[in-house]
C-alpha cells in the first residue's frame, strides 16, 4: 500500500473539485455532497491506515526506517532547477566563525574538561560548492508524517461526518465541503511532502482554506474581518518561513528533507551566545510556526477565527492546521537542536503563550472563545515540549490534543446547534438533562484536558512538564516547568467553569436575552451599528434554517415547555427562549468516536514512570509513540538520528533517564545548563522513579486544585465568581479584554499602517494624479489647437484641390462611358492587341523586321 | 543526255516521281500544324470583327460561336500534332473541345433567353439601341 500514498491527498481534492465545481450547477443534494466529501476522506483514511500498517508493521517491514520516501510510487520533477552555488550564502563565514570560537573555548579548557568536551565537527568545506537543485513532487511516508496522516484523515473524517449534520440547511453546503476537501488536500500535502517547498505549498494552501472557511459567512462583517486578520497575521509568519527556506536552499543546496538533514547533522552545535546560520534558519522557521500555530506575538487571529462554522474551528483551528507549526519544528528538529538559543526561545515563547492564553480563557463567556484560548494555550504546551528537546512528546500532545479538542469543539457545536445558535455560556446551564450524549462525551474531553490520570491528556501533559523540569537542552527549565504547571491549573479551572456553566447548574436558557446574549449583536450594539434587539434573528455563527422551520425532533417538547413556562416568544429562530434538544446521530456518533479516542488515546505514550507496572520504559513496542518517532529525532549525543528501538541510543530525554538512574551526570551536548529542577529533586531522593512520581503527583494535584476551584466558584458557591471578579477587578479586566493585545496592535501597527496608506494615497491622489491630470489638460489644449489647424488649413487645402480636379476631369471620364456593349468590347480587343504587341514585341520584330 | 528508256534511269525516275507524288499526297491528307492555326486565326478574326461591328445581337452570337470554334480548331490541331509527336496525353485537346461545345450550347441557350427577355422589354435586338451599361 505504500505505493499508493499519493492517493491520500488526491482523493479529498477530487471530492472537493466535484463538490465545488458541479455542486451548485447540478444542484447536488446535501446527501450527495456529504457522501462525496465523507467518502473521499474515508477512503483516504483507509489508504493511510493500510499504508502505515504495511510501513511499520507489515511482514517485511524494516525498522527503523528514518526518512523513507515513497518516491517510487509517485513523484515527478516539480521544479527542475539548475546549478546553485552554495558558496554565496553566509554559511562558510558563519561556520568558520563558530569554529574559531569553539577553538578558543577549547584552548581555555583544562585537560579534564577537554576530554569531556562536546564533539565539534566542521562540516563545511572551504572550497566553493555547487549543487543541482531539483525539487520533486513526491510524498514521504515516515513515522512523523504517518502520525499526522492519521490525525488529519481520522479526526477529519469524524469532523466531516459531524459537519454533514451541523451544516444541514445551509445555502452554501456545497461550498463548505469544497473548501473542507481542499483544506484536507493542502494539509496532507503539508505533512506528506518530502521537501520544504511542498511543505510551503501545503502551508499556504491551509492558510488559504482557513481564510475561506473563517469567512464562510462572508456577509457578516466580523467574519470577513476575522478571515482577513487570520490571513494577514499568517503572512507575517509565512514571510519568516519563506526566508528560512531560502536560507536552507542557500546553505544546503537542496530542499529535500533527507539531503538537508544529512548535511545539517554534521554542522557544529551553536550554543547559547553563538548565533550561526542554523540559528537564523531556525528563527525563520519558528516565526512561521508562530504564525500558523498562534504563538504569542502572532496569536491574535486564532480567537477571532471562531467566526467560522464550528466544524471548521474543530478541524482547522484545533486539531490539524494549527499544529502544522509543531509538525514543522519537529520535522526540522535537527536544525532546532543545533541552536540552543532557538530552543530556549521556543520553550519560553511556548510557556508564555500557555499561561497567557490560559488566563484569558478563564474570563471569556463565549463557549467557542474559551475553547479557542484553550487551544492557544495547549499549543503553547507543545512548543514548550519542543523547546526543552522533547519533540516526540510534543507530537504526542498534538495527537491527544487533536482528539480531545476536536471532541470539545464538536461538542460545543452540538451545544450551539441544540441551543438554537446560542453561544453565550451565561444563557446555558443544566444542559446535561437535555443533551446526554453531548454531555457525556464532553465530560470525557474535560477529564482528558484537565489531566486526570487514565485519560489521554494526562499522559502527554505530564510528560511535557516532566521533560521541562528535567531538560538538559536549555537553561531555565524550571521556570518553564513552573509556568506550565500554573497554566495547567488554569486549564483545569476554566474547563471546569465551562462544564459548570454549560452542562450543570441552573437552566438559564429560558430567561429572555440579556444584555450580551449574542456577541455579534452585542458588538454591533456597542459600536452603535444596530439597536440591540434580542428577539431579532441573528446571522451569527450558526446554521441558518428556513424561517419558521423548527430544527430537531422535539418540536412538541418545545411547544409543551412553552405552554408551561410561557416564556417562548420566537418559535423557530432568534433569541427567544428555547428548549435545547439533543443533536442528530450524524453529530453525536463522531462525538462518541472522539470521546473513546480521548479516553484511550494516551495509552500509546505511557511514561517511563510506570515501569514497575508495565515492565518496560516504553511499553507497546512500535505502538509506543516514543519508539515510533525515534528514527526521525536527531540525537545530539551521538550526532546521528536515533536508530535502535528503545536501546542505548534512545532520545536525549531517555538518555537522561538512564543517567539519572545511574545517579551521575554525563556531559550533555549542551554543557551545563544551570539549575535543573529534576536533578535537584533526584539528588534529594536518590531515586529516579520517586522523582518522576513526585512530578506526576504535583501535576495531578494542580489539576485537582483547578477542578476544585472551578467547582467552588461555579457549582457550590456561584456568587463567589462575581465577588472575586470585583475584588480582582484590574486582573479580571485585563483577562476579559485579552490583555488589550488587539488594541495594542491596532494602535501600534494597524492604525499606523492605515496612516501610511492614507499618506501614500494622498501623495498618489494629489501629486501623482495632479501631474497626470495636468498633462491631460495640457494635451487637451494642444489637441484643440492642432484640431483647428487640421480642420481649417489642411482640410481646406485638400477640399479645394479635390474640387478643382473633380470639376476638371469629370466631363472626360463621363464621355468615355457610352453604355454600348460593343464599345467596351472594342476596348477589350484593343487592349488585347496592345498586350499582344507588348508581350510578343521581340517575335514581331524578328518576324517583320527582316 | 538522259536516256529515259534506260531501265535503270527509268527506275530511278519512277522512284523519284513516286516519292514526290507520295509526299504531295501525304501533305494533302495530313496538312501541317500551321495551316490549322492560320485557319483558326482567320476564324477568330472574323468572329471578333463580327462581334464588334454587327448590330444585330443574333449575329453577334453567331460571331461568338465562330470565336469559340476557332479555339476548338486549335485544340484539335494541337491534339493531333502532339499525337504525332508521340505524346500520350494528346486526347486532352479533343476532350476540351467537347467541353467547349457543351459550354457554347449552354451559353447560346442562356444568351437567347436573355435576348428574348430583352426583346420583350425593349422591343429591339439592335445593340446600339441598348445603352444600359451607361453610368
Amino acid at each position: 500500500m505504500q505505493k499508493y500514498i499519493w492517493l491520500v491527498p488526491l482523493l479529498p481534492l477530487i471530492g472537493a473539485a466535484i463538490n465545488g465545481l458541479l455542486g451548485r450547477k447540478l444542484r447536488f443534494s446535501e446527501r450527495l455532497i456529504g457522501g462525496i466529501a465523507v467518502g473521499s476522506v474515508a477512503l483516504s483514511f483507509l489508504i493511510s491506515v493500510a499504508a502505515i500498517y504495511s510501513y511499520g508493521f507489515g511482514g517485511h517491514a524494516e525498522w527503523p526506517k528514518p526518512y523513507v520516501t515513497s518516491q517510487d510510487g509517485f513523484s515527478f520533477n516539480w521544479i527542475p532547477g539548475g546549478m546553485v552555488s552554495i558558496n554565496q550564502g553566509i554559511q562558510e563565514h558563519m561556520a568558520v566563525e563558530v569554529h574559531k570560537k569553539a577553538e578558543e573555548q577549547l584552548a581555555a579548557m583544562t585537560p579534564e574538561e577537554r576530554a569531556q568536551r562536546p564533539a565539534i565537527l566542521i562540516g563545511v568545506a572551504e572550497t566553493p560548492r555547487f549543487a543541482l537543485l531539483n525539487i520533486e513532487w513526491s510524498y514521504q511516508l515516515d513515522p512523523l508524517s504517518s502520525i499526522f496522516m492519521l490525525i488529519v484523515t481520522g479526526v477529519g473524517l469524524c469532523i466531516f461526518v459531524f459537519a454533514t449534520g451541523y451544516m444541514h440547511g445551509e445555502a452554501g453546503f456545497y461550498r463548505f465541503f469544497a473548501y473542507m476537501g481542499l483544506f484536507m488536500f493542502a494539509m496532507l500535502v503539508l505533512v506528506m511532502g518530502s521537501n520544504f517547498l511542498m511543505m510551503f505549498v501545503g502551508w499556504e494552501g491551509v492558510g488559504l482554506c482557513s481564510y475561506l472557511l473563517i469567512g464562510y459567512y462572508f456577509d457578516r462583517q466580523e467574519a470577513a474581518n476575522a478571515s482577513r486578520k487570520a490571513f494577514i497575521t499568517n503572512r507575517v509568519g509565512d514571510f519568516g518561513f519563506a526566508l528560512a527556506i531560502f536560507g536552507i536552499i542557500a546553505t544546503f543546496g537542496s530542499a529535500q528533507y533527507t539531503e538537508v538533514f544529512e548535511q545539517a547533522k554534521s554542522f557544529p552545535i551553536e550554543l547559547l551566545g553563538n548565533w550561526g546560520i542554523l540559528s537564523w534558519i531556525a528563527l525563520g522557521l519558528f516565526v512561521g510556526a508562530c504564525g500558523k500555530s498562534a504563538q504569542l506575538p502572532l496569536h491574535v487571529w486564532l480567537p477571532d477565527a471562531m467566526a467560522g462554522p464550528t466544524p471548521v474551528s474543530a478541524l482547522i483551528h484545533a486539531a490539524t492546521m494549527v499544529t502544522a507549526g509543531l509538525y514543522m519544528v519537529t520535522r526540522t528538529n535537527v536544525i532546532f537542536q543545533h541552536s540552543q538559543t532557538m530552543l530556549l526561545v521556543v520553550a519560553l515563547v511556548g510557556a508564555a503563550t500557555a499561561i497567557f492564553a490560559a488566563t484569558i480563557g478563564i474570563t471569556q463567556n463565549d463557549i467557542k472563545k474559551v475553547l479557542a484560548y484553550s487551544t492557544v494555550s495547549q499549543l503553547g504546551f507543545m512548543f514548550m515540549a519542543c523547546g526543552v528537546g522533547a519533540f516526540v512528546i510534543a507530537i504526542f500532545h498534538v495527537m491527544t490534543h487533536a482528539f480531545f479538542k476536536a471532541l470539545m469543539f464538536l461538542g460545543a457545536g452540538s451545544v450551539i446547534h441544540g441551543m438554537h445558535h446560542e453561544q453565550d455560556m451565561r444563557r446555558m446551564g443544566g444542559l446535561k438533562k437535555y443533551m446526554p450524549y453531548t454531555y457525556w462525551t464532553f465530560f470525557a474531553g474535560w477529564l482528558a484536558i484537565c489531566g486526570i490520570i487514565p485519560f489521554s491528556g494526562f499522559w502527554s501533559k505530564d510528560e511535557i512538564l516532566w521533560n521541562a523540569a528535567s531538560t538538559t537542552y536549555i537553561p531555565l527549565g524550571w521556570i518553564v516547568w513552573l509556568v506550565g504547571t500554573i497554566a495547567a491549573t488554569c486549564t483545569a479551572f476554566y474547563m471546569t467553569r465551562l462544564m459548570a456553566m454549560t452542562f450543570w447548574g441552573k437552566e438559564r436558557f429560558l430567561a429572555g436575552a440579556g444584555g450580551e446574549a449574542d456577541e455579534a449583536h452585542a458588538s454591533a450594539y456597542d459600536k452603535g451599528l444596530a439597536p440591540h434587539d434580542a428577539t431579532r434573528p441573528s446571522a451569527g455563527d450558526r446554521p441558518r434554517h428556513e424561517p419558521g422551520e423548527h430544527v430537531g425532533p422535539v418540536h412538541e417538547d418545545v411547544a409543551h415547555h412553552v405552554a408551561t413556562h410561557g416564556a417562548h416568544e420566537d418559535s423557530g429562530h432568534g433569541h427567544g427562549a428555547h428548549i435545547p434538544h439533543e443533536s442528530p446521530p450524524s453529530m453525536w456518533v463522531p462525538l462518541a468516536v472522539l470521546a473513546v479516542l480521548a479516553v484511550i488515546g494516551g495509552f500509546v505514550g505511557i511514561g517511563p514512570a510506570f515501569k514497575p507496572v508495565t515492565g518496560t520504559e516504553h511499553p507497546g513496542g512500535r505502538l509506543h509513540i516514543v519508539n515510533w518517532l525515534n528514527p526521525i529525532i536527531w540525537n545530539p549525543l551521538t550526532r546521528e538520528f536515533n536508530t535502535a528501538e528503545g536501546g542505548h541510543e534512545a532520545p536525549a530525554t531517555e538518555a537522561e533517564h538512564t543517567e539519572l538512574v545511574a545517579g551521575e551526570f554525563v556531559q550533555a551536548p549542551y554543557r551545563d545548563t544551570g539549575f535543573n529542577l529534576a536533578h535537584s529533586v533526584n539528588n534529594a531522593t536518590h531515586n529516579h522513579l520517586a522523582t518522576e512520581w513526585i512530578f506526576i503527583i504535583i501535576s495531578l494535584i494542580v489539576a485537582g486544585i483547578g477542578i476544585l476551584l472551578g467547582f467552588l466558584f461555579y457549582v457550590w458557591r456561584p456568587q463567589l465568581a462575581g465577588i472575586w471578579a470585583q475584588r480582582l477587578r484590574p486582573l479580571y479586566n485585563a483577562s476579559y479584554n485579552k490583555y488589550w493585545v488587539d488594541e495594542l496592535y491596532g494602535l501600534t501597527i494597524t492604525r499606523r499602517t492605515m496612516d501610511v496608506a492614507r499618506g501614500v494615497f494622498a501623495f498618489d491622489s494629489k501629486l501623482v494624479d495632479g501631474i497626470v491630470n495636468g498633462l491631460a489638460w495640457l494635451s487637451r489644449q494642444l489637441s484643440r489647437i492642432v484640431g483647428g489647424v487640421d480642420k481649417y488649413l489642411v482640410d481646406g487645402l485638400v477640399n479645394t484641390v479635390a474640387a478643382f480636379i473633380a470639376r476638371l476631369m469629370s466631363p472626360l471620364f463621363r464621355a468615355a462611358q457610352t453604355g454600348f456593349t460593343q464599345n467596351y468590347a472594342l476596348v477589350m480587343v484593343l487592349g488585347l492587341m496592345v498586350a499582344v504587341v507588348v508581350f510578343f514585341a521581340r517575335d514581331i520584330i524578328t518576324a517583320f523586321g527582316k | 543526255m538522259l536516256n529515259f528508256f534506260n531501265p535503270i534511269v527509268a527506275l530511278l525516275l519512277q522512284d523519284a516521281l513516286r516519292t514526290r507524288f507520295d509526299l504531295m499526297r501525304d501533305a494533302a491528307a495530313n496538312p501541317d500544324l500551321s495551316k490549322f492555326l492560320v485557319i483558326g486565326a482567320l476564324l477568330f478574326i472574323i468572329g471578333v470583327a463580327g462581334v464588334l461591328t454587327r448590330r444585330n445581337i443574333i449575329v453577334i452570337f453567331m460571331s461568338i460561336e465562330l470565336i469559340l470554334n476557332a479555339a476548338n480548331l486549335n485544340f484539335i490541331a494541337f491534339s493531333r500534332y502532339l499525337h504525332e509527336m508521340g505524346s500520350v496525353n494528346a486526347a486532352a485537346g479533343q476532350i476540351f473541345t467537347v467541353f467547349v461545345i457543351v459550354v457554347a450550347a449552354a451559353e447560346a441557350a442562356i444568351g437567347l433567353g436573355i435576348v428574348i427577355a430583352l426583346y420583350r422589354n425593349k422591343e429591339t435586338i439592335w445593340v446600339d439601341e441598348i445603352d444600359l451599361l451607361k453610368w
